[in-house]
């Protein structure tokens, strides 16, 4: 135990000082890392925060039932009963045509300029409306339900108003599956970047690795200097990957922060992201390791060959 | 020690470059093996050191049948060897010192000690002045000795050297010979191939001769003595 762990800290040891002599391409190959690790992140950040912008939006299962403008107060009851039966509905409630037009002059008081425009409308102009609050959250019996409800005589439109952010979530979920393959293609990207850079190394250390294996050592020696390369590789560039998302979205939250309050949003993106930071720290060495890992199994295996034919 | 039988080494796609060689080695002999170029020295010191295995017969080493080996077991037998090769197979990106300290790495011993190791090694050679220096600014003669030191810090029980005087002019081998005939007086076993008669003139070893794959004949060198002794050891075939 106590020489495994001996030879553990000389792998270190010897890698960080490789490492060390070879500082910029190091640090590099590290940078690479970092920016094909931070792309995806970045997306990910984006469409992570729209997705919790839409969530609460979906939940609402409101269907507006607006009637054409003519319709009499008998038309009004049929409706009203109608609806009462229907199954499907959890409860809804009527709004005049009357009620509305008091709302909407009440409303508009505190702001003058809106005030002057319904003003100078005379007459009213809106529809008697019932608003209906659905059973179900499903998308699909909410679509139904509004084309039943489209069906009733007397009825002009009828507004599912969701529908927007049942659009943008699909989008959203979409996103979220690109992504994953946008990763995917960038994890075999790195893989290969970092299996080359490992297998140049091996290279140029290719009579060290004759030597150490002719006089005695054993693969997981040989292998070990070089799996250490691998994931500090990895850890580096991870950490590179955090600092680099860091900076772009305290950035992007500087530049949105005037867009959103003019929106009366507080909208901005998380900052600080613990399990994101954790999984792109973590999928880096692990894609360090892998790559120098095919690299050098690869490499002894020829080194040994190699040395046979000698 | 080291037991061949009927041991045949083929290479794939060449004729066989040992057949049917049988000899015993005893711990503490001084062996050499000759032959001309191509007649099978090289690789009969790869089957002995466990970096070749052999396409047909038993080669037992401290009664360990290599050809049963594991894989993963080969290492830990070839750390009993010390291997001093022709071209010394040094590595010129660094110290003597941290080249003769590589094989106890290998082995993991620890820091302090490994370095007193090391400088013992050195001493041996006559290379302790110059541990700072790098292998390529050395002479050739010290290249082969710096290359002895290595094979010798892990105080291996068998010494395999494939021709070490080989491209070395005569004051320079002599005074390698001596070292070796040093380790041997202490007990390690050496097999050297040689294709020279100067480094083993005047010795009364065992030769082991290799013509074409095959084993000639083992002498105790040119003296002729002990001659029968020794033959019983080895049959030829």
């Amino acid at each position: 135990m106590n020489n495994w762990l001996n030879h553990q800290l000389q792998a270190i040891k010897l890698v960080l000082s490789r490492m060390h002599a070879n500082s910029l391409s190091s640090s590099m190959i590290s940078l690479v890392i970092g920016v094909a690790m931070c792309l995806p992140s970045l997306f990910y950040i984006g469409v992570d925060n729209l997705s919790k912008l839409t969530d609460h939006m979906q939940n609402e299962t409101e269907i507006s039932l607006f009637l054409k403008l003519d319709v009499s107060h008998d038309t009004i009851s049929e409706i009203d009963a109608l609806l009462a039966k229907k199954p499907e509905i959890k409860q809804y409630y009527l709004v005049t045509k009357d009620e509305a037009w008091q709302q909407l002059q009440a409303k508009s008081k505190s702001n003058p300029d809106v005030n002057d425009a319904v003003n100078q409308l005379g007459k009213n102009p809106l529809p008697d409306a019932f608003f209906i609050q659905a059973k179900s959250v499903e998308p699909d019996d909410l679509a139904s339900l509004k084309t039943s409800l489209q069906s009733i005589p007397g009825v002009e439109q009828a507004l599912l108003n969701t529908e927007w952010a049942k659009r943008l979530s699909t989008m959203i979920s979409l996103s979220k599956k690109l992504i994953f393959f946008i990763a995917a293609l960038l994890a075999i990207v790195l893989l290969v970047i970092i299996g080359n850079t490992v297998r140049m190394q091996i290279l140029t250390q290719q009579d060290e690795i004759e030597v150490s294996y002719l006089i005695g050592a054993t693969n997981s020696f040989i292998r070990t200097p070089f799996l250490y390369a691998g994931v500090f590789y990895g850890l580096f560039g991870g950490l590179f990957a955090v600092l680099m998302i860091l900076g772009i979205t305290l950035t992007f939250n500087y530049a949105i922060a005037d867009l959103s309050s003019l929106y009366n949003s507080d909208f901005s993106l998380t900052i600080f992201n613990g399990s994101l930071f954790l999984t792109v720290v973590s999928t880096a060495v692990l894609i360090g390791w892998l790559g120098s890992y095919l690299a050098v199994t690869r490499a002894i295996a020829s080194v040994i060959q190699l040395q046979k034919n000698h | 020690m080291i037991k061949f039988d009927q041991v045949t080494k083929r290479y794939p796609g060449s004729d066989e470059v040992l057949k049917n060689v049988s000899l015993h080695i005893e711990a503490g002999e001084f062996v050499f093996v000759t032959g001309n170029s191509g007649a099978g020295k090289s690789t009969l010191l790869k089957l002995i050191a466990a970096t070749e295995r052999p396409t047909s017969g038993t080669v037992l080493i401290a009664n360990q049948n290599v050809s049963q080996l594991k894989a993963s077991a080969i290492p830990f037998l070839r750390r009993r060897f010390g291997l001093i090769f022709q071209d010394h197979k040094l590595l010129y990106d660094r110290n003597c010192f941290e080249n003769v300290i590589l094989p106890l790495r290998i082995n993991g011993v620890p820091g302090n000690e490994a370095a007193k190791r090391v400088r013992a090694a050195l001493d041996k050679v006559g290379l302790l002045h110059k541990e700072k220096a790098m292998p390529i600014t050395l002479s050739g003669g010290e290249q082969q000795r710096l290359a002895i030191a290595r094979a010798v810090v892990s105080r291996p029980s068998i010494l395999i050297a494939d021709e070490p005087t080989g491209n070395l002019d005569a004051n320079y081998a002599a005074d390698i010979m001596a070292i070796f005939y040093a380790f041997n007086q202490v007990g390690v076993t050496v097999i050297m191939a040689t294709h020279d008669a100067l480094g083993m003139s005047a010795t009364q070893n065992r030769v082991l001769h290799l013509n074409q794959g095959q084993l000639m004949q083992s002498s105790p060198s040119i003296t002729g003595i002990n001659q029968t002794a020794s033959n019983s050891d080895v049959s030829t075939s």
